[in-house]
């Protein structure tokens, strides 16, 4: 569905994206997460042509975004919506105006008994049925963000771009948003990009996350498997407790990707090689894909090696720390 | 006196009015191109933008009883003659327009960007993001910005005396200053000031309407 190849962007002299690649499959919640400052909002605005780039190629849904004219990349942004986390609705035009006004953008009529029906439906969807005759200054942010769905909605895109749409909410309201979001992308099958610096929406949501930093990406995968099992980098950027281990004997890390394979691994293991150890950390983690979680535990040393044929004999993913 | 008093006003209303219908109208077409061609514009173009910028201020900086002279050949082209007070529309509108310009380019730089943004990213053309976005948000602001440049040009219009175009600030001078009538002094600028708060008022109604 979107398909960037080494692509560079810089203002001026300074480089913000650099060489980045990575593939969006329809269907995809792909969530690209990063601090400001990590280009990942720029790096949005390249897939619809807000931005323009220098080097390397975007390619969406068959158009190659760079070298469009204008338009035809007018073409292609109609199939992708857009949110923002500034929400960007007009001030003077009610919901339902708000929500219209792509539609008269392509020269259709906001009161057709088809947009009416369509513009209805998806007030419903967002869940403000009632508010159609407000003002986006009478609702709060997280009811301004529905009637930006709304609005990025409204001319059935296949793609909908989130450019840090939770940021400004409150934790309970961002939920309520995130699970919104699931519900467009499994019921309209409607492929979503997520910009964010919030791991929560990342872990909620999607299932396979870029890290962005300085304009590069360290990472893609599925969110489980990074977070889970991050690399050096990552954990910087998760910022995870010190680990206070023991100093004798050996410390062991094992990942849980897969829920089935968490619950009875260390009892198992217990058992089967008749040995004792301590548990030190534990961490589990609520994910889009399931419950996923971290088990750090200290064997004796002379127990070590049967441990490690053990575990790599049941697939269990571990490390030596 | 009352009589003398009601045509001056009739006068200043006539050349307020005017002048500021023709100055917006007018003015409306800079201030658009300013915004579409500044750095953060539509289309920015540095060299038509700074000429156009350059212009204006230029115009903006002529002290209007200057100006006023300077423009008689062309108020004769256009109003037919160089005194009474329809040819003091002329002098009055051009002075007035830099200013509409820049108060207009003003409103319509006020815009969100996020909203400009918002609707690039549904497909807009530039035309449409003008008239859909820019003029429809900037519109409470233009409006005071209208109410300004009346107001200003209310100032402007006391010297159209000197075009023999009369109004108030005419009848004040040869009446109250140079035959000290006192009461020709105090009435004119009652009048003026309720000018004033009318206008005023009614720009700041409008304002919180829309707004």
């Amino acid at each position: 569905m979107i398909d960037v190849q080494h692509l560079s962007k810089n203002f001026d002299d300074l480089e913000v994206i650099k060489d980045v690649s990575f593939h969006i499959n329809q269907g995809d919640i792909f969530g690209i997460i990063g601090q400001s400052g990590a280009g990942k909002s720029t790096l949005l605005r390249c897939l619809n042509g807000l931005e323009p780039y220098q080097k390397g190629t975007v390619i969406v849904d068959g158009h190659d975004v760079g070298n469009l004219s204008k338009k035809e990349l007018n073409e292609v942004r109609k199939e992708m919506g857009m949110i923002f986390q500034s929400f960007n609705l007009l001030n003077r035009l009610n919901v339902y105006d708000n929500v219209a006004l792509p539609l008269q953008f392509w020269k259709q009529k906001k009161n057709s008994p088809e947009n009416k029906a369509k513009i209805e439906h998806l007030l419903d969807l967002v869940g403000l049925t009632d508010k159609a005759k407000s003002y986006p200054r009478e609702l709060s942010g997280g009811q301004q963000q529905r009637v930006a769905i709304a609005r990025a909605l409204v001319l059935d895109p296949k793609i909908l771009l989130c450019d840090e749409a939770t940021s400004a909410l409150d934790p309970m309201i961002t939920k309520d948003i995130l699970s919104l979001l699931l519900k467009i992308n499994e019921e309209m099958g409607i492929t979503i990009v997520v910009v964010t610096h919030q791991m929560e929406v990342v872990k909620q949501i999607c299932n396979k996350v870029a890290f962005l930093k300085n304009g590069k990406i360290l990472s893609v995968g599925k969110p489980e498997e990074l977070f889970v099992a991050p690399n050096d980098e990552i954990q910087k950027f998760v910022g995870d407790d010190v680990e206070f281990l023991p100093k004798e004997g050996t410390n062991i890390k094992l990942f849980f990707t897969d829920t089935n394979s968490s619950s009875h691994t260390i009892t198992e293991l217990a058992r089967a090689l008749n040995i004792d150890f301590d548990i030190c950390q534990g961490k589990l983690e609520n994910f889009r894909a399931g419950i996923m979680g971290s088990l750090i535990i200290n064997v004796k040393d002379e127990d070590k090696e049967r441990v490690f044929h053990y575990l790599t004999e049941k697939e269990v993913l571990w490390e030596e720390i | 006196m009352s009589e003398i008093i009601l045509e001056a006003t009739y006068e200043t209303l006539f050349m307020v009015i005017g002048s500021t219908f023709f100055a917006v109208v007018l003015g409306f077409i800079p201030a658009i191109v300013l915004t579409l061609t500044a750095p953060e514009g539509l289309r920015p173009n540095k060299v038509v933008y700074q000429i156009l910028d350059v212009i204006v201020n230029v115009f903006r900086s002529f002290p209007f009883v200057i100006l006023m002279v300077l423009v008689i050949p062309l108020t004769r082209a256009i109003a037919g003659k160089a005194i009474g007070t329809t040819a003091a529309l002329v002098p009055l509108t051009i002075s007035a327009i830099p200013f509409v310009a820049r108060v207009l380019e003003s409103s319509l730089r006020g815009v969100d960007p996020g909203l400009i943004e918002a609707a690039k990213s549904f497909g807009a053309s530039d035309f449409q993001i003008l008239r859909r976005v820019y003029l429809k948000e900037a519109l409470p602001s233009i409006l005071s910005g209208i109410t300004l440049t009346m107001i200003s040009i209310i100032g402007y219009s006391a010297m159209g005396g000197a075009l023999g175009a009369g109004g108030l600030g005419d009848v004040a001078i040869r009446y109250g200053y140079q035959s000290y009538k006192m009461p020709y002094l105090i009435v004119t600028s009652i009048i003026l000031i309720i000018i004033v708060q009318v206008i005023q008022s009614i720009g700041n109604y409008f304002y919180k309407k829309l707004s």
